[in-house]
């Protein structure tokens, strides 16, 4: 799962131009440090659930990859 | 394209399945009932015409019946109609809060719902889609008894606006129809007498073309109309 997750963070990168990052960390922040902006966050949460019948923003917001991990946990 | 077209089982919204479908669209049909004529559609387009029984009245429900049961992901949405709509028609004093609520079920909760989850389909599928709302010509001109329907109808021409700004950068677009009176099954109980009334404050001096309505639609979902987006567009017969 979290293999997925950072493929997915790492394709919306790459349509924004930003090099891949190579790993995640649960503190890593998605606005601050991943570059994602409320559209990329609506494309992730999309691809999550697409891919795991989840939605992360379903009740209220969700800023560290820490707290994505605990949705889908 | 492939278009979801709710109140595909009588009057305007069946209309537009025909004039989409008779240019070769993918066409998923939602209403309660499951017509003839809507049968007749599908028969002479099969498997370009899809249906599916739902009670647009549950907004909650939406998401699990609309899109976990038929717009699933699978699916590449390119346009979504929001036609389905019900008229809770009386004065003012008279207003009953839940006739009300559950007209904005219907007429505005569901349509906002299925608005959300045809956006997360067309992010999913990276598709510049369009979006058109049913509104009325009773936003825009006062009718004694529609004061409460009308502001159903205000509410989905505010969303549509701001959906269009908002969802612009990803090229997917947000319209509005705006329809004069039409003689479909929602406007049957209307009198004579008051229908000659209402058509006499249009230019044209007759009830409005439920094709002409259907067509705007196909135009605005087709890329033709690729540069119009946030508008409301009058098909009224000129109610000015
Ligand atoms: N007629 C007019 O003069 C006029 C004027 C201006 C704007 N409009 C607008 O034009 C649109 C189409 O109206 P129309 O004249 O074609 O009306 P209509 O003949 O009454 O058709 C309404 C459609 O909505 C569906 N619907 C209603 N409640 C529903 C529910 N709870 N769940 C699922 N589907 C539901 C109906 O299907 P089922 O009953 O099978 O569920 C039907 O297919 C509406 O948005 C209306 O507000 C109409």
């Amino acid at each position: 799962m979290e293999q997925k997750i950072l493929e997915i963070i790492n394709e919306i990168r790459a349509a924004k131009n930003l090099e891949p990052v190579a790993e995640l960390k649960p503190e890593t922040r998605l606005r601050e440090d991943l570059a994602l902006t409320s559209f990329d966050l609506a494309e992730l949460t999309v691809k999550i659930e697409d891919e795991f019948d989840i939605d992360i923003f379903e009740d209220g917001l969700v800023s560290t990859i820490g707290e994505i991990y605990a949705k889908l946990a | 394209m492939n278009i979801l077209v709710t109140g595909c089982s009588r009057g305007v919204g069946l209309e537009i399945c025909s004039v989409l479908l008779r240019e070769g669209h993918t066409v998923y049909g939602v209403a309660r009932s499951y017509t003839d004529e809507f049968i007749a559609l599908e028969q002479q387009y099969s498997g370009k015409l899809f249906f599916k029984s739902i009670d647009l009245s549950d907004s909650e429900g939406a998401r699990k019946s609309v899109f976990k049961e038929f717009i699933t992901n699978d699916v590449v949405l390119h346009g979504y109609v929001n036609n389905a709509a019900i008229a809770y028609d009386d004065i003012v004093t008279n207003l009953n809060l839940d006739r009300l609520k559950a007209m904005y079920e219907v007429n505005v909760f569901t349509p906002m719902m299925i608005t959300k989850y045809a956006i997360r389909n067309m992010l999913l599928h990276k598709t510049k889609g369009s979006i058109i709302h049913i509104s009325s010509i009773s936003v825009h001109t006062g009718y004694k008894g529609l004061a409460m329907y009308a502001s159903s109808k205000g509410a989905l021409e505010a969303f549509s606006k701001d959906t269009a700004r908002e969802w612009g950068p990803l090229g997917i677009r947000s319209n509005v129809v705006v329809p004069g009176f039409m003689a479909t099954a929602m406007s049957a109980s209307l009198t004579e007498d008051q229908r000659d009334k209402i058509y006499a404050r249009t230019s044209l001096k007759a009830a409005t073309s439920v094709n002409s309505v259907a067509e705007t639609v196909a135009f605005l979902l087709s890329d033709k109309a690729c540069s119009i987006t946030g508008q409301n567009v009058h098909v009224d017969n000129g109610t000015i």
